[in-house]
């Protein structure tokens, strides 16, 4: 039997593959689902979803894979997407802590969550050719009061030639009506916005430029270093993450001029975020004054300025710069041995 | 994947063109866990007992939602563990009904001792084994070390390689257990994650008269004890010279399963046109060289032998559908011919020289006279993955083998020694001083009247005392644990060691290679942490006693437990406390089995939506009131017993100081927290503060405290004006908003009714001391 071709990628199963990078809660397993099951019920294709599953909570980094193949092709293998013809990045974010464009082919396309434009995108992300599509899918989404998934949907219907809009919206309305009945015209909203407000570059092929292999990670401790029985001895070495992306599009800000130094903000924190310091006042007593915030733990969840009881926290949308001028870092007693 | 034979394939053509026929199917896209459950309600069983473990608590949860919509049936019961999970089965199929399950790993294990007897007892049923590590340090990820504890245990064994198998073996399995020459308890065994939760095409029958029609009426005419009229003894005490004849008959009836199951596999087949042969020889027709390997990772290695072959080189794969009873000789005909067998095992039989398949397949060689060479290599465990390039690597090993190279018979394939300077491993924060972490807090017992008189200075001055969690953790935006647990260690002094049961603060602070912990941590498995505690903390006093420890101060010992922890640990936690060990238990209740996806807990409120209790018509969330674990704990007649919330910060402060002192000085000190999960309460990132603080002033969650017996409430809202109704807490949650509909009138009154009735009790107890 011939089998369609259905890419312009050399995949052994002659497939067309999907990689969403994203947070936990933004939806990007769903949509991964959604996709593919368009694509099987409603595209003539076969397909395959999985994700990348661990005890993954809220906020931290999930990967969603789409495979897609003609219709009789028997799809086997149950491995994740390594050489993607497509990457759907949920969160900008996540360009600082995943290596996002990873595989991607030379023509492939990146389909990005953001306020930025294609050229941006390029510089933060190191991608050198291929489509650069971009869409403020979380505007789109805060708008509709959806999710920033059917948003991102849109938006790789739009630019990815297999993927047919009319299935997957169908798919989206289906799926919204079985489930949250409610939700099911602000979904369809969100992906005719994610498909109209894409703004797309292609960046010409080019002979001398090596994509970004994927590699696979590697654990650094081994059968060699793993002290035995799995003990970690490097108590609080946590401090080495970087959980900014956990944030979805607001932090807390600080000014220290409107700060009483109550404490309540430390107490109701759930990431250890405030730094504080012993300062000796005129009369030699001393107390504790707040410094800061360590946004490099803050998720951004605002339970402190839910207790604030002056205005020295309050909410502010994000922009690239804030926290990094306004980070105050933790002073840990650490050491290497 | 099924075979689809050539002429099972035309038939099943011939149902397509008959869309209105008995046998049509649908297609659909979907995952092994969706699939098992799919099954299991067309089947519609009657009872499943059941306790949710990753990755197959999902089937439950798919069982549940298809309930609220009205698509089954099945009576389904939320155990407290996976030992009462398979109590529950057992007692429902010796009632003579149709009964499933599912399970993983340390469940698995959990209730291995109900196994072996449920088959002695001949009590039939379906069991689904989604395979998952069983291992020191937890890892919920799929390999088959679960499913060979499950070798010796007398059940059948089917194993499904993806979605569409799971959905086939499910009906399959039920009619092989019920069989007149079989009469056990039969296990359906999938790859967790790889094919759980994997998504795929399948097709399944419309209807679920097909399915009806295929398994057939419950035969009736076994052994039950609900018939008044035929009373009978089921279980006696049975030792030599008897039981080895019972065990023979049990023997008997495994090998009856080979023929049972071949009849009924064609039979299926024809209905269904999915064809299941007791072993899969996959291009085996002139290979030398066989690789053995069961399930997910046999699919990945068959496109890589299809690319071997087109290159020429004799190899193919051999996996079984049927593991219990053992093929035999279905895998030595596979098997004939071929000169290297490589058996690729996802679990280790340790110190056996290979792992518990090789064995077999050596011993089926043997017999058949083969002189194959046979390799072993353990994969993929603790869920590593298995790429094309894996399946690739195994095969050319054995070609390596196959042309006269030297290759040890017995090896890991897929480990590496690490990196000696990698970064992870040498970065450390200083232990905690004395100074970080004391002179904060002072309780004094007052001779007079024994009261404990607490000092706490302000939540400012606090700010300098040391955190027992450093940052980096997982745990989701606003997660309501970590302000619970480090305000009530506010209150402690000095040096701690914690022991954290399996929950969301267990997984998400200690993420090999990463830990969040500055101090002494322990994890044990899910349901044992009192026990655990109990052993630490003697021990520690006997090596003190014994000048074998040197410490300046003795350390404060906590068992941390979600309200999950507190339902399957909830006897080791009560024999902790009979025996009064110097030890604080402390849980952090959010109302559910948050770390696996919110399934219910017995601590979720009346009508509360999790996954395993939905809303819907006629169905308005948990359907029995939540557990009253202090009260428990105060029967134990331990010293000290507390609750708290982060929203009155001082109270739980001041908690924690008095539950150390008791902890130092007389024995067990017990305390519930509740914390807020806004992910799983379907609330904002920044509201859980007040959600809790809430639940207080509506006398939800009344804070007190009781010692030696005697309880006082510490806030009393009603005294200080600030009662609200319990309805304004239920507001503020997406998963309990329903409860102020007019349709849930009733249930909301009802929960109502026993909040009152709670608080009552504690204000008649507060007011008198001998209550």
């Amino acid at each position: 039997m011939d089998t369609q071709k259905i890419t312009d990628s050399d995949h052994e199963l002659n497939s067309a593959e999907i990689r969403l990078e994203s947070i936990g809660g933004l939806g990007a397993n769903l949509a991964g689902k959604m996709l593919a099951e368009a694509g099987v019920l409603r595209m003539g294709l076969n397909g395959f979803n999985s994700a990348s599953y661990g005890s993954e909570k809220k906020g931290t980094p999930v990967k969603s894979f789409v495979r897609l193949t003609p219709a009789n092709v028997t799809i086997r293998g149950a491995n994740p997407i390594e050489e993607p013809d497509v990457v759907g990045v949920f969160h900008e974010a996540l360009f600082k802590t995943q290596n996002c464009i990873a595989g991607l082919k030379p023509n492939g396309i990146l389909v990005v969550n953001t306020t930025k434009t294609p050229d941006e995108i390029r510089k933060l992300s190191g991608l050198k050719t291929g489509t650069i599509v971009c869409v403020d899918a979380m505007d789109i989404a805060v708008e509709e009061k959806t999710r920033v998934n059917t948003a991102m949907m849109g938006a790789l219907c739009r630019e990815v030639p297999i993927l047919d809009p009319e299935a997957v919206r169908e798919m989206i309305r289906d799926t919204f009506q079985g489930k949250y009945p409610g939700l099911t015209e602000a979904n369809i909203r969100t992906f005719d916005r994610g498909y109209a407000e894409v703004v797309t570059k292609v960046y010409e092929p080019d002979e001398d430029v090596v994509p970004t292999a994927f590699v696979r990670p590697v654990s650094p401790m081994g059968y060699k270093t793993q002290p035995l029985g799995g003990v970690i001895e490097a108590v609080g070495n946590s401090i080495l993450k970087d959980l900014s992306a956990s944030r979805q599009g607001f932090l807390p800000a600080f000014e220290v001029e409107q700060c009483i130094h109550c404490g309540n903000c430390d107490q109701v924190c759930p990431d250890m975020c405030f730094v504080w310091e012993p300062q000796t006042n005129d009369k030699g007593k001393t107390f504790m004054f707040m410094q800061g915030i360590d946004y490099q733990y803050c998720k951004g969840c605002l339970k402190c300025v839910d207790v604030c009881p002056t205005d020295a926290l309050s909410q502010l949308r994000e922009d690239d710069i804030y926290a990094q001028e306004h980070i105050v870092k933790h002073q840990f007693p650490v050491y290497q041995g | 994947m099924a075979i689809l034979e050539p002429e099972i394939k035309s038939m099943h053509d011939s149902h397509e063109k008959q869309p209105d026929g008995l046998y049509e199917q649908v297609t659909d896209f979907r995952s092994g866990n969706e699939m098992a459950a799919r099954a299991a309600a067309q089947i519609n069983y009657h009872v499943m007992g059941y306790f949710p473990i990753t990755p197959s608590t999902e089937i439950a949860e798919y069982l549940d939602e298809m309930k609220t919509r009205g698509e089954h049936d099945i009576v389904m019961i939320p155990a407290d563990g996976e030992h009462g999970a398979a109590g529950i089965c057992f007692g429902a199929s010796a009632g003579g009904g149709r009964v499933f399950n599912a399970t993983s790993a340390q469940g698995f294990l959990y209730m291995l001792e109900q196994l072996p007897a449920q088959a002695g007892a001949r009590l039939p049923m379906v069991m689904n084994l989604v395979t998952r590590a069983v291992t020191g340090p937890l890892d919920i990820r799929g390999d088959h070390s679960d499913l060979y504890h499950g070798l010796n245990i007398g059940w059948p064994i089917l194993l499904a390689r993806d979605p569409q198998a799971v959905y086939d073996m499910n009906i399959m399995a039920l009619k092989v257990a019920e069989h007149a020459d079989v009469r056990l308890p039969v296990l359906v065994a999938s790859d967790g994650f790889f094919t759980s939760h994997s998504k795929r095409r399948v097709h399944y029958f419309k209807n679920r008269d097909a399915v009806e029609q295929f398994v057939g009426p419950m035969p009736r005419n076994y052994h039950h004890v609900l018939d008044p009229k035929h009373p009978i003894t089921m279980g006696p005490y049975m030792n030599d010279p008897d039981q080895i004849n019972s065990r023979y008959q049990h023997s008997l009836a495994m090998y009856e399963v080979e023929r049972v199951y071949d009849q009924i596999a064609e039979a299926y087949a024809r209905l269904s046109g999915r064809s299941y042969p007791k072993v899969e020889a996959y291009k085996m027709e002139g290979a030398r060289v066989a690789l053995f390997i069961l399930n997910s990772a046999a699919e990945t290695s068959k496109d890589v032998t299809d690319e071997l072959r087109e290159k020429g080189l004799p190899v193919g794969v051999v996996s079984p559908n049927l593991l219990r009873p053992f093929p035999k000789k279905a895998i030595a005909d596979a098997l004939a011919g071929v000169e290297v067998v490589l058996v690729a095992e996802r679990a280790d039989e340790l110190g056996a020289h290979g792992a518990n398949l090789t064995h077999e397949i050596q011993a089926v060689l043997q017999e058949v006279g083969s002189r194959a060479k046979v390799i072993c290599r353990v994969y993929g465990t603790g869920g590593r993955e298995f790429y094309p390039d894996d399946a690739e690597a195994l095969f050319q090993l054995a070609l390596s083998a196959l042309n006269g190279e030297e290759v040890a018979s017995f090896d890991y394939y897929g480990v590496n020694p690490g990196d000696p300077d990698a970064e992870v491993a040498h970065v450390r924060l200083q232990p905690l001083t004395k100074e970080e972490t004391s002179g904060f807090v002072s309780v004094e017992k007052e001779e007079s009247t024994g009261e404990l008189k607490v000092k706490v200075p302000s939540m400012r001055a606090l700010t300098g005392k040391a955190k027992r969690v450093a940052p980096g953790h997982g745990a989701c935006p606003g997660c309501g644990i970590f302000p619970g647990i480090e305000t009530f260690l506010k209150g402690i002094e000095g040096d701690v060691v914690v022991l954290y049961q399996t929950g969301c603060a267990q997984v998400t602070t200690t993420g090999y290679p990463y830990t969040s912990h500055r101090v002494n941590f322990l994890h044990n498995l899910f349901q044992n942490g009192g026990a655990t505690l109990s052993g630490t903390v003697e021990m520690y006093f006997e090596l003190k006693r014994r000048g074998e420890i040197d410490t300046p101060d003795d350390p404060t010992f906590v068992m941390v437990s979600g309200d999950g922890g507190m339902d399957i640990g909830l006897g080791s936690a009560l024999g902790a406390a009979m025996r009064n060990h110097k030890m604080i238990i402390l849980e952090y209740d959010n109302e559910g089995y948050m770390n696996t996806g919110a399934q219910l807990s017995y601590s979720t409120p009346l009508g509360h939506m999790t996954s395993t209790s939905g809303v819907g018509p006629g169905r308005p969330g948990k359907s029995f009131q939540h557990k009253d674990m202090p009260q428990l704990m105060v029967a134990a007649n331990v010293p000290y017993v507390f609750t708290g919330v982060e929203a009155f910060a001082m109270d739980l402060v001041r908690k924690g100081a008095k539950a150390q002192w008791y902890a130092q000085h007389e024995g067990l000190a017990y305390g519930k927290i509740l914390i807020s999960c806004p992910l799983n309460w379907k609330a904002a990132d920044d509201a859980g503060n007040r959600i809790v603080g809430t639940a207080v002033k509506s006398c939800f969650f009344p804070l007190y405290e009781v010692e030696h017996g005697v309880t006082r409430i510490t806030y009393n809202p009603e005294e200080k004006d600030e009662r609200v109704p319990v309805e304004d807490w239920l507001s503020m949650m997406g998963k309990s908003k329903h409860l102020l509909k007019a349709e849930n009138t009733q249930v909301l009154q009802s929960l109502k009714d026993e909040v009152e009735r709670r608080w009552m009790r504690l204000k008649a107890k507060h007011d008198n001391p001998l209550l």
